[in-house]
C-alpha cells in the first residue's frame, strides 16, 4: 500500500513539474501559429484559425536555415574539440593523484565561475586583433574554453566511479596506458560520454552572449538571429516564437535519438554491477 | 634458485612504510599464502610482484629475471582481484579472451583455451553473458577463468573469496585447491582468513605491521608459532595467553591471577633463564581437558564455568580460573552447566612459552615434552 501511495505522489509531483515546464513551450508554440491579434487576447482564445505563415516566413524569407547551418557547424566543432580533450584530461585527473590534482580541479572550477560578461570584451578585442572576428573558429574556441571545465568535471565523475582494479586488470592482460583507456575504460563510460557530449552540444547551441559579440553577418547563430527581429514589427512576437520553436527541434530530436544512452548515463555509477 | 624470490623488498608511501624488508623464496609449483590482518602490507607485496606497485627498494625476481622495472604485461603473471575486476561491457568469453587477444594469440587457439578453461570451471553456458548477469560465485569463476587461459608463470590471488557468502566461500576454497593440484602452477594467494591460509597453502607467510612474522608449512606455523601474534592469529578460537611469574624453585610453576599452575619438570631446563621473571604461557582451547570435580585436592588446577555454548559439534566454555579467563573447547559434552566446578588438565606437550616483553617464543612444549 505504502509503495503504491509513494508512486502516486511521485507521479503527481512529476506531472506538476512537467506541466510547469511545458506551459511556456506550449504557449510559445500557440503564439507561433496564431494571428498576432489573437495571440494576445485575454482570456486566450481556444478556438482560432491556425497558421504556419510565421514559420514559413522565418525559415524561408529570413533565411533561418543558413543560421541553423552556422549553429550546427559551431556546436559540432565545439564538441569535436572539447570532448576528446575533456575526456583525456578527466581520465588523467581521475587516475593520477598528485599534490596538484586538487588545485587543477579547483582552477577549472574557477574558470567556470567567471561571469561571461567579464570575459567577452577581451575576447572581442583579441578576435579583432587576430582577424578572427565573425569566423567559426573564434566562436568554437570561445565555446571550448567555456565548456572545458564542465566536460572535465562531468567526465571525471564517471571515471572516478570505475574501480582502479579494472585498469590494473587491463595492464596485467597486456595493455599499455593508451590501450587500457581505449579498449577497457572508454567502453565502460560510453553512456557518460553521451551525456557529456549532449550537454556540451546544447551549451554551444544555445549560447547567446559570446555569439552576439563575436559573430557578424556571416556566422550569426540561431539565438542571435532571433534576437535580431525588430521589436517594432507587429508580428515580432509571432516570429520570435516560431523561431524559438524551430531551433529547439534539432535538440529535441537528438535527445529522443540518444534517450537510451542518456538514461543509462544519468544513472551510471548509481548501481554497482 | 627459487622460481619467485623477493629479497629485502621495501615499499613506502612518502614516509609511511607499507612493506619492510620482505624476503621470501617461492619454489615452482608452490601454493604460498600471505595472511595477516588488514593493513599489514600483504596486498602491497602481491601488487609489487604483479608490477602494479613500484618497489621502493629491494629486488623481485621471477624465473631468474629481475622484474623491478618490467611492466605488468611483460612479467607473465595473471591476477584475480578481490572485486573480480571483470570488464563490464564485455561478455564472459571476451573477458577471458582479452588477455590472449592482446598477446596476439591466434583466434582458434583462443577458442580452444577459453573452451578448456570454461569446462574446468563449469561456466560453459555463461560465455555469452555479461558480468552484470552473473551471480557472485559465477563472476568469481570467470575471474579465475581469465587467469587460467593465460597459463602464466605465476598466479596471483588478492582475497578472491572475501566477497562470497560463507557457504560459497568454502566450496570455492576447495575448488581452488583442486585447481592448484590439477594445474601444478605457482600460486601466491593473499587473505586475511586464517582458515583459508591453513587449508590452501603449502607455505603460509604471516604478516603484521609491514613485516613477515613467520613463514613455514601451515602445521609448522600452527604447532610452533614464532611469537604471540602468530599464535593468536593462526587457529580459532585464538590461543589462551596467560601472563604470570615463573618460579623454578623446588618444582616449576607459574603464578598467575591468584592461582599456581604446576609446570612439568621437563620444562625446568628450557625455561631456566626466566626463573623469577614474567612470561606468557600459551595454550589453545582445544588442548585443555576438563573433568567434573567435587572437591579440590593437592596442587591441581580448578576453574568455574562462566559461560557455556553448546554448538553441537563442540562445547565452547569460558572458564574462570582465579582472575584469569580461559577459553576451552571440548568435544560435545552434555550435562555441563554454568557455575560448575571443573578440574583442569592442560596438555603441556601443546603449550607454548613466550617472552613477555619481546612477545617472542621461548620454547614449545612439543620440543621438550616428547621423547625419552
Amino acid at each position: 500500500m505504502k509503495h503504491i501511495g509513494n508512486q502516486t505522489a511521485l507521479i503527481l509531483v512529476l506531472g506538476f513539474f512537467t506541466f510547469v515546464t511545458m506551459v511556456p513551450i506550449l504557449w510559445a508554440f500557440l503564439i507561433s501559429i496564431k494571428d498576432p491579434i489573437d495571440a494576445f487576447t485575454i482570456p486566450p482564445k481556444i478556438i482560432f484559425d491556425p497558421t504556419i505563415i510565421f514559420h514559413i516566413k522565418v525559415w524561408v524569407e529570413l533565411g533561418f536555415w543558413s543560421f541553423l547551418i552556422n549553429s550546427v557547424i559551431i556546436s559540432l566543432g565545439t564538441v569535436v574539440v572539447s570532448i576528446p580533450i575533456g575526456t583525456l584530461a578527466a581520465y588523467a585527473l581521475a587516475r593520477i593523484r598528485t599534490r596538484h590534482t586538487r588545485s587543477m580541479l579547483f582552477g577549472l572550477l574557477t574558470i567556470r565561475m567567471f561571469p561571461h560578461i567579464l570575459i567577452v570584451i577581451p575576447f572581442f578585442m583579441m578576435a579583432r586583433f587576430l582577424h578572427l572576428f565573425d569566423t567559426y573558429l573564434v566562436l568554437i574556441l570561445a565555446f571550448v574554453a567555456m565548456n572545458q571545465p564542465f566536460t572535465i568535471w562531468l567526465m571525471r565523475g564517471f571515471f572516478v566511479d570505475i574501480p582502479l582494479e579494472l585498469d590494473e586488470a587491463a595492464h596485467i592482460d597486456g595493455c599499455n596506458n593508451w590501450q587500457t583507456f581505449i579498449r577497457v575504460i572508454l567502453p565502460v563510460v560510453r553512456p557518460g560520454l553521451v551525456v557529456t557530449t549532449l550537454f556540451s552540444l546544447q551549451l554551444a547551441y544555445n549560447e547567446f552572449l559570446f555569439a552576439l559579440v563575436l559573430t557578424g553577418s556571416r556566422t550569426k547563430t540561431l539565438p542571435v538571429a532571433i534576437a535580431g527581429f525588430g521589436g517594432e514589427d507587429i508580428s515580432y512576437w509571432s516570429m520570435s516564437a516560431a523561431g524559438a520553436i524551430g531551433i529547439s527541434l534539432p535538440i529535441l530530436l537528438f535527445v529522443l535519438f540518444m534517450q537510451r544512452h542518456l538514461i543509462r548515463g544519468l544513472t551510471l555509477g548509481a548501481v554497482k554491477g | 634458485m627459487a622460481f619467485v624470490s623477493l629479497s629485502d623488498v621495501c615499499k613506502s608511501y612518502g614516509s609511511v612504510p607499507a612493506v619492510q624488508n620482505f624476503t621470501l623464496e617461492i619454489e615452482k609449483g608452490q601454493f604460498v599464502v600471505l595472511v595477516g590482518p588488514s593493513g599489514c602490507g600483504k596486498s602491497t607485496v602481491l601488487k609489487m610482484i604483479a608490477g602494479l606497485e613500484a618497489i621502493t627498494s629491494g629486488e623481485v625476481n621471477i624465473d631468474d629475471r629481475i622484474v623491478n622495472d618490467v611492466d605488468p604485461k611483460d612479467r607473465d603473471i595473471a591476477m584475480v582481484f578481490q572485486n573480480y575486476a571483470l570488464y563490464p561491457d564485455k561478455t564472459v568469453y571476451d573477458n577471458m579472451a582479452f588477455g590472449l587477444k592482446m598477446r596476439k594469440v591466434p583466434a582458434d587457439e583462443i577458442d580452444e583455451r577459453v573452451g578448456a578453461a570454461s569446462q574446468i570451471l563449469g561456466i560453459g553456458e555463461l560465455l555469452e553473458r555479461r558480468p552484470a548477469q552473473l551471480s557472485g560465485g559465477q563472476r568469481q569463476r570467470v575471474a579465475v577463468g581469465r587467469v587460467i587461459v593465460r597459463d602464466p608463470k605465476v598466479f596471483l590471488f588478492d582475497e578472491p573469496l572475501s566477497n562470497l557468502d560463507a557457504h560459497l566461500r568454502g566450496r570455492m576454497r576447495k575448488e581452488l585447491i583442486k585447481l592448484h593440484k590439477q594445474l601444478g602452477a605457482t600460486m601466491i594467494y593473499v587473505t586475511h582468513d586464517q582458515i583459508e591460509a591453513m587449508t590452501m597453502g603449502d607455505v603460509i607467510v604471516v604478516m603484521r605491521d609491514c613485516r613477515i612474522q613467520q613463514f613455514g608449512s601451515p602445521l609448522d606455523v600452527f604447532e610452533r608459532p614464532a611469537n604471540q601474534f602468530v599464535a593468536s592469529f593462526i587457529g580459532a578460537p585464538p590461543m589462551n595467553m596467560i601472563e604470570g611469574r615463573l618460579s623454578l624453585d623446588r618444582s616449576p610453576h607459574l603464578l598467575t591471577g591468584g592461582v599456581s599452575i604446576a609446570l612439568p619438570e621437563k620444562m625446568t631446563l628450557p625455561l631456566a633463564d626466566y626463573n623469577g621473571g614474567e612470561i606468557v604461557f600459551g595454550i589453545r582451547p582445544q588442548h585443555i581437558g576438563l573433568t567434573p570435580a567435587s572437591a579440590k585436592k593437592g596442587d591441581e588446577l580448578y576453574g568455574t564455568i562462566g559461560l557455556l555454548e553448546q554448538l553441537g559439534t563442540e562445547s565452547a566454555i569460558d572458564l574462570e580460573v582465579g582472575t584469569n579467563a580461559l577459553a576451552v573447547n571440548l568435544p560435545p559434552t552434555p550435562g555441563l552447566k554454568e557455575g560448575d566446578q571443573m578440574r583442569i588438565e592442560l596438555d603441556f606437550t601443546r603449550a607454548h612459552y613466550f617472552d613477555q616483553r619481546s612477545e617472542g617464543i621461548i620454547c614449545h612444549g612439543i620440543d621438550h615434552m616428547t621423547g625419552p
